[in-house]
């Protein structure tokens, strides 16, 4: 059949279109598209349903992994499919992997190297217990994380464009510097050693639940990345929606308790801010999927976040 | 009800408009008096309560935005009132060094200036109906002029208060506290500098977008 590819707005990106096998898929459109047009590699190409014009509805978004027949009810000899470039892509791994590192690097040298005097705070600094649990504590958080990136979690896709490195390492890597400069301050006042003790164990207990939290995930999902949207189960899933978002907001909660500065504290809301925003798109996403309809389970009622307010 | 409330709103933003636009005119009218009776000197004692009054009330128009009181978006009146309020209290209120210097006088004829034309436009929409095509051409005109002359001046006086702020060491917290937290007014003014280099060609490029929508559209009608 031949396979019209053109941009949303009629230019044709294909001079001549292409011809592909009747039972080709998504995916070997996408590496014909790119052998015509070298910089076009697939994780770069969002190919999509013509719609009509000034209709409102999402474009379909054609899956790699399906066939092209099965967007077009297997009718036409001749189809028209909207390309857009996604501009460079970055493996999920990759952004991940960078995000974390700077925190992990960065906090470290405001403990361990002189740099106040820079700051015009020399002279003799006195390091208490706290400010040296404070780092094991992030450092172990941030190793973790990257631990998890690369052999915990399924991503559903396979990239992300290439202006989020810049634009997520910009938000951690200035928190991270924000928090690791007042934590190891020279003129840093710890809390009392019980809220310190409370802090840090609640925030542990918290990320060993996480850890779990991902471990269900992973779950969820087969190796290639297909398993496509579940109800999650077990473990506090049963209650809340995004659990390993719960347990992480909380994770950084204990942290604070235990260290006590206003950045710290801000980032917790800002962190949770972000998180909510993601938490309820995915819980109503779950709860359209999953209505009771066509043989699909009913999404049970849970909390979405954060228990008992959202 | 919806009528009714509809009214309301009309009335309410109408009673809003013609204040505020009242305030600016005393501001602009004592401004231009004194510069020429008693000298730049003399013109921020003169127009201080009618522009603290005036510019402060603009904390209201946030409100009017995320109620949905009017269209404007808030991420466009936002970064508008933080810098109007930010030199209005944070610098010439707080610095009184600062209060003889001349560019307080371009600062505060620009400023009213372009919101008499601003708030009698919105004024006679909302009492109205209709503002007058010459007064929507004066709206997206004149910022050509005055963001470029208030602008300078905002920057200007910030600079100008620098010294006066850095030895002062007013609005900082010091560590070591509680909260370990810190904050130095000093930096905090360098920074907001900083932000008038990528803010002001950004706030110039919208306004020149919005004066090419707006006019072309009184062209078609």
């Amino acid at each position: 059949m031949k396979v019209t590819v053109i941009t949303r707005s009629g230019r044709e990106i294909i001079k001549g279109g292409l011809d592909l096998n009747h039972s080709a898929t998504v995916s070997d459109l996408q590496e014909a598209i790119h052998r015509r047009c070298k910089k076009y590699y697939p994780s770069r190409q969002r190919i999509t349903l013509p719609v009509q014009p000034g209709s409102k509805v999402r474009p379909v978004v054609l899956n790699p992994k399906k066939k092209i027949e099965d967007y077009y009810d297997g009718k036409s000899d001749h189809l028209t499919v909207i390309f857009k470039d996604l501009g460079p892509q970055v493996s999920y791994r990759t952004l991940f992997f960078w995000e974390y590192l700077g925190p992990l690097i960065i906090y470290p040298i405001f403990y361990y190297f002189p740099v106040y005097q820079y700051f015009g705070y020399g002279g003799e600094r006195t390091i208490h217990p706290v400010q040296t649990y404070a780092l094991y504590y992030w450092c172990f958080h941030y190793f973790k994380r990257i631990m998890e990136t690369f052999f915990v979690h399924r991503f559903s896709h396979a990239t992300s464009p290439l202006s989020n490195v810049f634009r997520n390492c910009a938000y951690y890597w200035t928190f991270g510097s924000l928090i690791a400069y007042y934590v190891n301050h020279p003129l840093y006042t710890p809390v009392s050693d019980l809220q310190m003790k409370i802090g840090f164990g609640f925030g542990l207990i918290c990320q060993i639940a996480n850890f779990y939290c991902h471990l269900i995930l992973k779950s969820l999902r087969s190796p290639d990345g297909s398993g496509g949207y579940q109800i999650p189960l077990g473990f506090l899933f049963n209650i809340v929606t995004c659990a390993n978002y719960t347990t992480e907001i909380y994770q950084w909660l204990g942290f604070n308790i235990a260290t006590q500065t206003v950045a710290g504290y801000v980032f917790l809301v800002v962190a949770a801010f972000i998180m909510t925003n993601w938490a309820l798109a995915k819980h109503r996403h779950l709860k359209k999927l999953f209505n009771g309809k066509e043989g699909r389970p009913k999404y049970p009622w849970r909390w979405v976040i954060l228990p008992p307010f959202l | 009800m919806a009528g009714f409330l509809s009214l309301l709103r009309r009335i309410y933003l109408s009673v809003y408009n013609w204040t505020v636009f009242v305030g600016w005119f005393q501001v602009l009218y004592l401004a231009v008096k004194t510069v020429r009776e008693s000298g730049h000197q003399h013109v921020y004692s003169a127009v201080e309560r009618p522009l603290q009054l005036a510019q402060t009330a603009a904390i209201l128009e946030i409100f009017h935005s995320l109620v949905g009181l009017v269209r404007s978006p808030v991420s466009a009146t936002l970064p508008q009132i933080a810098s109007r309020l930010y030199l209005t209290w944070f610098i010439l209120w707080s610095f009184p060094q600062t209060q003889t210097h001349i560019l307080v006088t371009s600062l505060v004829i620009s400023w009213s200036i372009t919101e008499i034309i601003r708030y009698s436009f919105f004024g006679l929409k909302e009492a109205l109906g209709f503002a007058p095509s010459w007064l929507l051409w004066l709206r997206y005109s004149t910022f050509l002029l005055l963001y470029p002359t208030g602008i300078t001046s905002e920057v200007g006086l910030i600079y100008v208060a620098l010294p006066f702020i850095k030895e002062s060491e007013k609005y900082c917290i010091r560590m070591p506290n509680k909260w370990n937290f810190s904050f130095d007014f000093f930096y905090a003014a360098i920074l907001a500098l900083g932000i008038y280099v990528p803010g002001s060609p950004h706030m110039y490029g919208y306004m020149l977008g919005q004066r090419k929508k707006a006019l072309s559209k009184s062209k078609k009608e």
